[in-house]
C-alpha cells in the first residue's frame, strides 16, 4: 500500500485539517494517507466518517501522533 | 477550504462564552474587597474576610472560566462529547454564579441561610457538570494522556466540591465538623487535584497547537499526574490518620510534580517553531513563574517559618497560586480561545471571516496583561508592605475589567457578523 505523508506537527490550526481535506480527493483506494500532529485530530475524525474514510491512530514516545487515513474497505 | 471546516462536536458559542463574560465580573470583585478588607487578609488566611477574597477567584472566577472552557474542550480536544451541552449550560451556569455569590455572602456576614444556598447550588452545579463531564470522559476513544488527566481533574473536582460543600454545610446548618481537616483537604484537592491536573491536562493539547511547540513527550506526561495524584493521595492519608511523614511526602510529590510540570512547560516554549511573543505565551511564561515561586513558599508554610512571619508566607502563597499562576493562564488562554471559537463559528455563516487577530488584537490584550503585571507586583509587595495592598486589589480588578471589556467588544463583533 503506497503512502503519501502530511507532517502537520508545526502547523497552526486549521491549516492540518485544510491540508487533510485537500489531500483526500486525490487519495485512491489501496493507498494511505498518513497525517502526524501533536495531538489527536477529534474533528477530523468526524469528517473523515462522513465521507467514508477508516484511520488508524497511533501515539509515539515522543507525543508524535500518526493517523494512517485510507478508505473503508 | 475554510468554507469545508466543519466543528460538529463544537456547542454552541453560547455554551462557553457565558462562563467567560461572568468570570472577569468576580475578578473585579475579588480586587475590590481585597482593596478594603486587605488588613484582615493580610493579618490570617483563615479570617472570613480571606475566604470570601480566595472564593471570590477560585470559585467565582477560576470555575466559570474552567468549567466553561471544559465544555469546549471535551468534544473537540478529547473526543468526549457531553450530553446537551446547552441544556447543561442553562442549568450549571445560573447554579455556578449565584451559588459563588451567596457563598461570598455568607463569609461576609449575610447569614447562615446564604451558607445553605451555597452548598446546595455549588453542590448541584458542580455535580451535574462533573456527572456529564465524566460521562463522556468515559466513553471517549482518544489515546493520548490528555483524557486520563482530565479524568482526574473533573474527579479532583467532585472530592474539592464534596468537601467544600460538607464546610458550607457547617457553616449553615450549625453543624459540628472538623473545619480544619476538611478545609485542608479541600484546598489541596481543589488546587492541586482539580486546578493544576486541568491546566496540566489543557497544556498538553494547547501549548503545543497554538504556540507550535514541541509536544509533551509520553513518559513525562504520564508522571506528572501521577505524582499530584500521590501527592493527594499521601496529603488526604497523612491528614486523615494524622501522619506527620506522609505530609512530608506530600509536599515533595506536589512540588516535584508543580516544578516539572513548570520547568518543562517554559523549556517546550523556549524551543517554540513560532517565534511570535503573543500575550498568550507572556502570560503562560508568568504563570508558570509564578508556580516555580510557589514551591518554596509553600515549603516555607509548611515549616511554619519564620512563625512570626507565618500568615504574610501564607498570603505570598495565595498570592503566587490565586492571584498569579491560574489567573495568569485563564486570562491568556481567553485572549487565544474566544478568537479561536469565534473564528470557527463564523466561518460556518461566512466565506471570508475576520482573522483570529481581528477579533482580539494582540495589541489591545497587551495592555491587559500589562495591568494585570503590575497588580501582582503590588499585590506581592503587599506581603512586605500592606498598604499596597490598596492600589494592588484596585489594579487587579482593573485588570479584570479591561479583560471583561475586550470579551464583550469580540462578543459585539460576533454579532455584527452574523445574522438574526
Amino acid at each position: 500500500m503506497s503512502s503519501a505523508v502530511i507532517d502537520a506537527r508545526y502547523l497552526a490550526p486549521p491549516e492540518p485539517m485544510e491540508r487533510v481535506l485537500e489531500a483526500l480527493p486525490h487519495l485512491e483506494r489501496g493507498q494511505s494517507l498518513t497525517l502526524l500532529l501533536h495531538r489527536e485530530p477529534f474533528p477530523l475524525y468526524t469528517l473523515l466518517t462522513a465521507r467514508e474514510f477508516a484511520w488508524v491512530t497511533t501515539l509515539g514516545e515522543d507525543g508524535t501522533y500518526r493517523i494512517v487515513i485510507s478508505h473503508r474497505p | 477550504m475554510s468554507a469545508a471546516l466543519s466543528f460538529e462536536q463544537a456547542p454552541p458559542l453560547s455554551v462557553p462564552f457565558r462562563f467567560f463574560l461572568t468570570a472577569p465580573l468576580f475578578g473585579i470583585a475579588a480586587g475590590v474587597l481585597f482593596a478594603l478588607e486587605g488588613d484582615a487578609v493580610l493579618e490570617s488566611r483563615w479570617s472570613l474576610q480571606a475566604f470570601a477574597v480566595v472564593h471570590l477567584l477560585t470559585v467565582g472566577f477560576m470555575l466559570q472560566v474552567m468549567v466553561g472552557a471544559l465544555l469546549q474542550f471535551l468534544p473537540v480536544a478529547a473526543g468526549a462529547n457531553v450530553w446537551r451541552p446547552r441544556l447543561l449550560a442553562n442549568l450549571v451556569h445560573p447554579a455556578l454564579t449565584l451559588g459563588a455569590v451567596a457563598l461570598v455572602a455568607g463569609f461576609l456576614g449575610a447569614g447562615a441561610w446564604t451558607m445553605q444556598v451555597a452548598a446546595v447550588l455549588l453542590g448541584a452545579g458542580v455535580l451535574l457538570f462533573g456527572a456529564a463531564a465524566s460521562v463522556g470522559l468515559w466513553r471517549s476513544p482518544a489515546i493520548g494522556p490528555t483524557l486520563r488527566v482530565l479524568q482526574l481533574a473533573v474527579a479532583g473536582l467532585l472530592v474539592a466540591t464534596g468537601l467544600g460543600v460538607t464546610l458550607a454545610s457547617g457553616f449553615g446548618w450549625r453543624l459540628a465538623v472538623p473545619f480544619v481537616l476538611l478545609q485542608q483537604l479541600h484546598l489541596a484537592w481543589g488546587l492541586l487535584g482539580w486546578a493544576l491536573m486541568l491546566v496540566v491536562g489543557v497544556a498538553y493539547l494547547v501549548v503545543p497547537m497554538f504556540q507550535l511547540t514541541p509536544p509533551y513527550a509520553l513518559r513525562p506526561s504520564r508522571a506528572l499526574p501521577a505524582a499530584l495524584l500521590a501527592s493527594l493521595s499521601c496529603w488526604t492519608l497523612g491528614a486523615l490518620a494524622d501522619v506527620a511523614w506522609l505530609a512530608w511526602w506530600a509536599t515533595v510529590l506536589g512540588a516535584a510534580g508543580t516544578v516539572g510540570f513548570a520547568a518543562y512547560t517554559l523549556r517546550l516554549q523556549a524551543r517554540r517553531k513560532r517565534k511570535v511573543t503573543d500575550t498568550t505565551l507572556r502570560a503562560w511564561r508568568v504563570g508558570m513563574a509564578c508556580l516555580l515561586l510557589a514551591v518554596p513558599v509553600s515549603v516555607l508554610a509548611r515549616l511554619g517559618w519564620p512563625a512570626s512571619l507565618l500568615p504574610r508566607v501564607e498570603y505570598l502563597l495565595g498570592v503566587t497560586v490565586l492571584a498569579g499562576a491560574f489567573p495568569a493562564v485563564i486570562a491568556g488562554m481567553l485572549y487565544k480561545i474566544v478568537p479561536f471559537i469565534e473564528w470557527m463559528h463564523l466561518q460556518r455563516v461566512m466565506t471570508l471571516p475576520p482573522t483570529m487577530q481581528k477579533v482580539i488584537p494582540d495589541a489591545r490584550a497587551r495592555w491587559q496583561w500589562r495591568l494585570f503585571v503590575a497588580s501582582l507586583v503590588l499585590l506581592a509587595g503587599a506581603a512586605a508592605w500592606a498598604p499596597l495592598a490598596v492600589p494592588g486589589g484596585l489594579l487587579f480588578a482593573a485588570a479584570c475589567a479591561l479583560l471583561e471589556w475586550h470579551l464583550l467588544r469580540a462578543v459585539q463583533l460576533y454579532r455584527s457578523l452574523t445574522p438574526r
